[in-house]
């Protein structure tokens, strides 16, 4: 299994972004961003189509592009209109799945692909994708050691976080960035549908194992590289799809904790 | 000498119409410089006017409260002095200065609540450490090293038992005490507090404002709250703002807290309870 070029790609990936997501994750869940990521990531069909549509061999850019379009155009209507954050969310969501699924219908041809960006695709991890990753990971634990303490302060309270000189409107948009880039490139491991289940599941898996914040981005950093791991030699092994794989990993991992939580409680409360 | 000099305008008007000139008790001027200065404060929202024409000038080392009712602009004052809320019109300053951004290390701030995930589990630990330079690495540092920064004032505030207790499943009374120690680390010159007694019991109201005096002392601090509750105000506020939109009176809170300051400024008839100690 590892002396295949496809699969060493493919596990490269998978033990690079998950992790990623699950450390991005903790801050999306509290900060309560899953449906804002989910926009992102079905956003990523209108790029995939529009690449498509011109010809390009190389999907990766305008599907980061065109989600990054979205993901601005969630923030500008935010600011700018009265609007509620659950509207803007679904009409930007729709919007590009149908703009996506008009496009596509008049392209001739590649179901295949548009399959492969829906539900994951091992074949489809490129080592150029490996390296973007790697890049993210270096700039994601960068920003972890050096921005952590303003994040979590600022996912506290933003009137505190201004108040103790957080530049909460910058680092709002940087969060964005990285989560648009991070969501973008997962799509190839995971697909569309089902990308955001790899930024909810670990911290979910993290919380009632966690008596900290602290335990809570180590354990789901841990729960994201197992999953993606597993799941993606599972997926290899059963030749099932990819990313179906994954998640299902992650929600056994989640039961698995959930039913530890319990007992734990159990255990640790006084005979009457 | 009377710290709470008025601006000139105020001198000889009576702003609020209820008969008291309180704010003309003083013909001195000071030639402190104030904490907290707001010349002519304007803010509409939509049109509709919250403040209109704001003059409130706080020296240092006073308990002074805001208060008025419902949508009388208080919490958008509060706003305005800690740079959260921008003027349509006027001027605000901090210790002499209008950048507010370059005095912001010397103001603490407790809001009336926190926009957390009850389930987020940041330790009050971890949150405590989010306040300090030394502990801003506090994800690489040990529980001792933390410890080690914030021990006095935990000691201060009587939180070292809720060290490792997620803050989003604190009470009411816990909570506004962990805010207040966050404040303090930093060592402030100024606290302000928005509705600090909001969803606290009686008991824990009374413990809370004489807790508030004792800080106020110890730290010599200038503390500005918004609050909503008159009896507590009228024991332990030094000074007090009734706010309708303008500020409708000032003065000591035997001055201002009568009858018919509190219906200028509620427009209904209002006073301060005072809650009797029985004898058992």
């Amino acid at each position: 299994m590892f002396t295949e070029a496809y699969m060493q790609r493919a596990i490269a990936a998978a033990i690079i972004l998950g992790p990623v997501c699950a450390l991005l994750g903790v801050f999306v869940t509290a900060r309560r961003l899953s449906f804002f990521s989910d926009t992102i990531a079905h956003g990523a069909l209108a790029g995939v189509a529009i690449g498509i549509w011109m010809g390009l061999t190389d999907l990766t850019l305008p599907m980061i592009l065109f989600s990054l379009s979205v993901a601005v155009a969630m923030i500008w209507l935010k600011e700018n209109t009265d609007l509620l954050t659950d509207s803007i969310m679904a009409l930007l969501l729709s919007g590009s799945v149908a703009l996506g699924i008009l496009i596509l219908s008049l392209v001739r041809g590649n179901r295949g692909e548009l399959h492969s960006y829906l539900f994951g695709d091992l074949l489809a991890i490129e080592w150029k994708d490996v390296a973007i990753a790697a890049v993210l990971l270096l700039v994601v634990l960068f920003g972890l050691w050096r921005w952590l303490t303003p994040i979590t302060l600022m996912t506290v309270n933003e009137d505190l976080a201004k108040v103790s000189s957080v530049n909460v409107r910058a680092l709002n948009y940087a969060f964005v960035l990285l989560l648009t880039i991070t969501v973008a490139l997962s799509i190839r491991l995971l697909g569309i549908v089902l990308v955001t289940s790899l930024l909810v599941i670990p911290p979910a898996i993290a919380r009632p194992l966690s008596l900290n914040l602290r335990h809570q981005i180590i354990i789901s950093i841990i729960a994201g590289f197992l999953s993606c791991f597993g799941g993606t030699v599972l997926s290899w092994q059963l030749n099932v799809p990819c990313g179906a794989t994954i998640v299902l990993t992650c929600v056994g991992l989640f039961v698995v904790a959930l039913i530890t939580s319990k007992f734990r409680q159990r255990s640790s409360q006084p005979y009457s | 000498m009377n710290p709470f000099e008025p601006f000139p305008s105020l001198k000889t008007a009576d702003k609020c119409g209820c008969g008291h000139q309180h704010s003309a008790r003083v013909n001195e001027t000071t030639k402190a410089i104030p904490v907290v200065e707001v010349v002519q404060g304007q803010i509409a929202f939509d049109g509709t006017p919250v403040l209109r024409g704001v003059n409130l000038r706080i020296p240092a080392g006073e308990i002074v409260a805001l208060i008025g009712p419902n949508g009388s602009g208080k919490t958008t004052l509060l706003r305005s002095i800690l740079g959260l809320q921008r003027l349509d019109e006027g001027e605000i300053r901090l210790f002499g200065t209008q950048d507010l951004p370059s005095v912001m290390s010397r103001v603490g701030y407790v809001p009336q609540r926190l926009s957390l995930d009850r389930s987020f589990p940041l330790s009050v630990r971890e949150f405590l450490a989010l306040r300090l330079k030394r502990t801003r690495f506090w994800f690489w540092q040990t529980h001792r090293k933390i410890e080690e920064e914030i021990r006095p004032t935990l000691i201060e505030m009587g939180v070292e038992a809720l060290l490792d207790k997620p803050i989003g499943r604190l009470s009411g009374g816990q909570l506004q005490r962990v805010l207040i120690a966050f404040s303090l680390l930093e060592k402030p010159d100024l606290l302000l507090l928005d509705e600090p007694t909001a969803g606290v019991d009686t008991p824990g109201e009374q413990s809370f404002y004489e807790m508030i005096g004792r800080v106020q002392q110890q730290h010599k601090l200038t503390v500005v709250l918004v609050s909503h509750d008159l009896s507590m105000v009228y024991r332990h506020a030094s000074w007090v703002y009734a706010l309708n939109g303008v500020i409708c009176c000032e003065g000591t809170p035997e001055q201002v807290m009568n009858a018919d300051s509190l219906k200028q400024a509620y427009g209904i008839h209002v006073a301060p309870y005072q809650h009797h100690h029985h004898v058992h």
